[in-house]
């Protein structure tokens, strides 16, 4: 028998009329793509907020966290037992990734984790705004402003919508393995970013790696973040975040910041083969000590229940250091929230899975996986934790008196975590320069928001 | 070489030396080494303590199939398997069936412009899931068909028809025309020469492409990626895709899960290797 | 027309009825689509909102925007890995190995084609842990003394992209060489006896009379490998995701990326386009030249 490629393939003139009688057949199709946003579906959750009688099951798919959620799912179905939720996990790249179009389709779940895009799919009508919830619940006094701030959606009209409540916060910062420091001559966590800078040394001097960065990921953004935060005034990084118009990421102060990750990459102060690990491995590896271990780790507080558990009193934990010491308490950081589909038919129901999270029930379950709790303005009745999770809280309630928790730097478009993540090895291989890289962002960012993204 | 006398008796003449023999023996080996220990690496890694991190080829203390159990169970392949099983027995009859249909008319009656015809089938061979995924998923949501096993059914059949047309059609142009002739002289309907004369002469290439269409469908991962939002409903491959990031510290799982995917389609290339290699050599391309 | 021409134009014209299943499933559902995102590819669309006509701005972009043209480079170059070393890997075996029948073969066939049976996706995962950081190929340098060549493959700038290739090298080596042996076997062997009757040597021989007659396999080799260099999406998606910077970027990814999560269906559209011409033209160059000079 012949071949298909050889004998057959004449891609010659009939294949052309083929392809010619086809096309009239696309005229159907001849319409501009797409469609002004759908008026007819409802946008706002009901004023009632009486969950129904009946037995009812709602789906929830998420990204992080996964024992946390399990636990928050058990404790609510005690309190309403006729309640149902079936929770979907997805690893968070691929959990961005196809989180638009889960949203958009017609079996959307119910309820869904907020993360970036979420306000693209609340410009389209995909999630219910909960202003109505917010007011009936009384969410407002009972969980911090400046999260509620960043689940308002982007662009024109931002803040005045809520779509997502927060389960647990978010924030990134600096791990280290006291004994591993104590072996380089480091005693305490550093106070000013050159202090920090010369413990790297220190660190490496003794023959160790100084930083752990899973950049394979997103452990290089949340590196790079840390240093800009410090460096950028936060009125100005926030106006870039939310893409109001004239705000850059380009600036004499970021270009530092961003050539000192440069620098120590090119020092040896990050691991070695940092664009080839994930979070997840960089974390392992920083847990099991050994060769690969290093002194310090870049991560988030969602790192904490697994660092703790492992190396116990042995680890430690400090936000970026700025320039100064005693200066305002930075931090990467965002909520783990959740938003409910538009396509739901149980809204009540997944009302009162939200008002469940500012329960003080959920708190508690929330800081024992490392997560901290969205208290109220004030609210200091949840114990701080022992250990590493205790300093994690710390730093926490310092950054939130502080009014210093920014945005992660990829929640500004869509489009921005691959720029982001492939930049910043770029960095750390030395490909790019700093001036390119911060270039490449605001291209981005340009075109988002010269689209009319965000609205 | 040693005689350098090569007999008169053709083919059954040509021997070896010694050397040559076994030398082309021991390429052959490594070679084969090459292909296995992949394989093998992946396999030993799904025996070693779930959650254990796995650190090049070691031998496992104690075989056990916990991991399989998880994989199977805890973690969905069960599941995943289905949704791939349902896909493909969906695809694979109906390919064969209207490939079959297309290619008797096209290789054996000499219809109007059924050149033409031929000819824009065998363009598709080149439609790369690329070229075609992105509207397919607009489209087939606006008519409820994302989501759903029929709407990738329906696409895979698609992309599959090309070549199955072709192989059809070669085939049964190669059939003796005498044979059409003479069934149709003693009064046969077209369906009748196809279904009593022809197709019970075509099952080898029937079951080759039917094969074939088996393994482009398990192995489809772009197509499922795009078009199956829903978890429960996403494939073997698009399972272990989604899969990866997320169990990176339990490696023994996820290979276990990596074996449970490979496995069904690599026994079906086992029981069927006839039909396969046929295929892969007559110029079938992964799909 | 008689009424004999009449029902013999009618019965061809019924020939279509069994062409027209096949014809309109194929139609609807991969022609259609591939107009479908030819016509996509000349607007500017989110996927959502109503898009806007920008002529062929996305085609412009595909070609100066240094992502995306880096992406198709890096197609052509995994073309290498996936086309050019299989292909040389299955004449250096077939050169070896075509001089003899060998009994035992059926069985290597079979395991050197497994590779090419089984997913990408589980074939991308499988080497995902080969070129980990403590993987086999960095155990196997170890132990051989190249300690210090050791790396994390797949997050090194310099690597990655060969890497990847290597895999394509892996999967489809064995196919190429089943080719080419199957082929060889289908020579006239009186072509080899007068062959060595002349006194052709081994290199004489292969050059003169088994390479003319395996250019039907070598056009089919080419081609399938091309293609699956080309609209590569599997093994990038699960080994390095394209990393690290842009450096194993390929358009397959890139077109999923730009129209479902960067919301540029226009330009995902027009890169898809572009790939497909690509993918056209060289599979009809290698059909023309294997044909030519027959």
């Amino acid at each position: 028998m012949a071949h298909p490629w050889t004998t057959a393939y004449r891609p010659g003139r009939r294949a052309l009329c083929g392809a010619l009688l086809a096309a009239p057949l696309t005229g159907c199709a001849a319409l501009t793509p797409g469609s002004g946003p759908d008026t007819s579906r409802t946008r706002t959750v009901p004023r009632a907020t009486a969950v129904p009688a009946g037995d009812v099951t709602l789906r929830l798919t998420f990204a992080d966290a996964p024992e946390m959620v399990d636990a928050l799912i058990a404790a609510f179905h005690k309190r309403h037992p006729n309640v149902r939720i079936e929770p979907a996990y997805t690893q968070f790249a691929d959990y961005v990734k196809s989180l638009k179009l889960t949203m958009a389709s017609e079996t959307a779940p119910d309820l869904a984790q907020f993360a970036v895009g979420m306000n693209d799919v609340a410009a389209r009508g995909d999630i219910l705004d909960l202003t109505p919830y917010r007011d009936a619940y009384g969410w407002r006094e009972r969980f911090p402003a400046t999260a509620l701030d960043q689940l308002a959606g982007s662009g024109p009209g931002a803040g005045r919508h809520l779509f997502g409540v927060p389960a647990g916060l978010s924030m990134t910062g600096i791990y280290y393995d006291k004994r591993r420091a104590a072996r380089a001559g480091v005693r305490r966590p550093p106070r000013t970013l050159d202090e920090f800078e010369a413990q790297l040394a220190a660190a490496r001097r003794a023959g160790m790696t100084p930083l752990g960065v899973g950049a394979l990921d997103s452990g290089g953004l949340h590196l790079w973040a840390g240093l800009i935060n410090n460096a950028m005034p936060p009125r100005d990084y926030r106006a870039w975040v939310k893409g109001e118009p004239g705000a850059t990421i380009r600036t004499p102060a970021t270009l530092r910041a961003t050539r000192r990750l440069v620098d120590w990459s090119r020092r040896g102060y990050l691991s070695e083969s940092a664009n080839g690990t994930t979070q997840v491995d960089s974390t392992g590896g920083f847990i099991r000590g050994g060769s690969a271990g290093s002194v310090f780790l870049v991560n988030g507080n969602w790192a904490a229940g697994q660092v703790a558990e492992a190396m116990g009193e042995r680890a430690g934990f400090f936000l970026m250091p700025a320039e100064r010491a005693h200066a305002r308490a930075m931090a990467s950081g965002f909520s783990v929230s959740y938003a409910i589909s538009a396509r739901t038919r149980h809204p009540q129901a997944a009302g009162a899975f939200l008002d469940f999270l500012a329960s003080r029930a959920s708190a508690k379950l929330v800081s024992g996986f490392g997560f901290l709790p969205p208290d109220g303005p004030g609210d200091t009745s949840v114990p701080v934790p022992e250990g590493v999770l205790g300093e994690v809280a710390r730093a926490h309630r310092r950054v939130t008196a502080d009014d210093g928790m920014n945005h992660f730097p990829d929640f500004t478009a869509p489009d921005m975590l691959d720029p982001l993540r492939a930049g910043v090895q770029k960095l750390i291989a030395d490909r790019t320069t700093p001036g390119e890289f911060l270039d490449s962002l605001q291209d981005v960012w340009r075109e988002h928001y010269s689209r009319g993204g965000g609205r | 070489m040693r005689a350098g006398t090569p007999t008169r008796r053709a083919g059954a003449g040509r021997t070896a030396s010694h050397t040559e023999r076994w030398g082309g023996y021991g390429l052959l080996t490594v070679l084969a080494a090459a292909v296995v220990v992949p394989f093998l690496n992946v396999f030993l890694a799904s025996m070693q303590p779930s959650g254990k991190p796995v650190t090049g080829m070691s031998w496992p203390q104690r075989w056990s199939l916990d991991n399989y159990r998880e994989a199977w169970s805890v973690a969905g392949f069960s599941e995943l398997m289905r949704s791939s099983l349902v896909i493909a027995v969906g695809v694979v009859p109906a390919t064969l069936v209207l490939a079959a249909l297309a290619g008797y008319a096209l290789g054996t009656m000499r219809l109007p412009g059924g050149d033409g015809v031929a000819a824009l089938f065998v363009a598709g061979l080149t439609i790369p899931v690329e070229l075609v995924v992105v509207p397919l998923y607009f489209d087939l949501r606006g008519i409820g068909l994302t989501d759903s096993y029929l709407g990738v059914i329906l696409v895979e059949i698609a992309l599959f028809l090309p070549f199955g047309v072709f192989w059809m059609r070669t085939h049964f142009r190669a059939a003796p025309a005498s044979l059409v002739e003479a069934a149709r002289i003693d009064g046969a309907s077209s369906l009748t020469i196809l279904f009593r004369v022809l197709l019970p002469l075509a099952r080898p290439p029937l079951m080759t492409l039917g094969v074939l269409v088996f393994m482009w469908s398990w192995n489809q991962f772009l197509l499922v990626l795009v078009l199956v939002q829903d978890a429960t409903k996403r494939t073997a491959p698009a399972g272990l895709g989604f899969f990866v990031g997320q169990n990176n510290t339990d490696v023994p799982m996820l290979a276990a899960g990596t074996v449970l995917v490979m496995l069904p389609i690599t026994l079906l290339y086992l029981i069927f290797q006839r039909s396969f290699v046929a295929g892969l050599l007559q110029g079938a391309f992964k799909g | 027309m008689t009424a004999r021409g009449r029902t013999r134009g009618g019965r061809r014209l019924r020939g279509y009825l069994f062409v027209l299943p096949a014809l309109a499933v194929y139609l609807a559902f991969a022609v259609l689509p591939a107009l479908h995102t030819a016509y996509l590819s000349l607007f500017d669309w989110d996927g959502v909102t109503l898009g806007s006509w920008a002529g062929l701005d996305n085609y412009r972009r595909v070609f100066t925007d240094p992502a995306l043209r880096g992406s198709v480079v890096n197609a052509l170059v995994l073309v290498v890995f996936f086309a050019l070393l299989p292909i040389l890997a299955g004449l250096l075996l077939t050169a070896l190995l075509a001089r003899h029948r060998r009994p035992g073969m059926a069985g290597y066939r079979l395991l050197f084609m497994l590779p090419q049976v089984v997913p990408l996706v589980a074939v991308g995962v499988t080497w995902r842990w080969l070129y980990g950081e403590d993987g086999l190929v960095n155990e196997a340098l170890d132990a051989v003394g190249l300690g210090g060549f050791t790396r994390a493959w797949l997050g090194d700038f310099d690597w990655a992209l060969i890497a990847v290739g290597l895999v394509g090298t892996w999967v489809l080596s064995g196919l190429c060489m089943m080719l080419f042996l199957s082929g060889v076997h289908k020579v006239d062997p009186q072509l080899y006896e007068a062959a060595r009757l002349d006194g052709a040597g081994p290199v004489r021989e292969f050059v003169s009379v088994t390479l003319p007659q395996l250019r039907g396999e070598l056009a089919v080799a080419l081609t399938v490998t091309t293609v699956a260099a080309l609209a590569s999406f599997d093994i990038v998606y699960v080994t390095t995701g394209g990393g690290p910077g842009e450096e194993t970027t390929v358009p397959g990814l890139l077109i999923y990326r730009l129209a479902f999560s960067a919301g540029k269906v226009g330009l995902a559209s027009a890169l898809g386009v572009v790939l497909s011409l690509l993918i056209l033209v060289i599979v009809y160059l290698v059909n023309r030249l294997s044909r030519t000079p027959s």
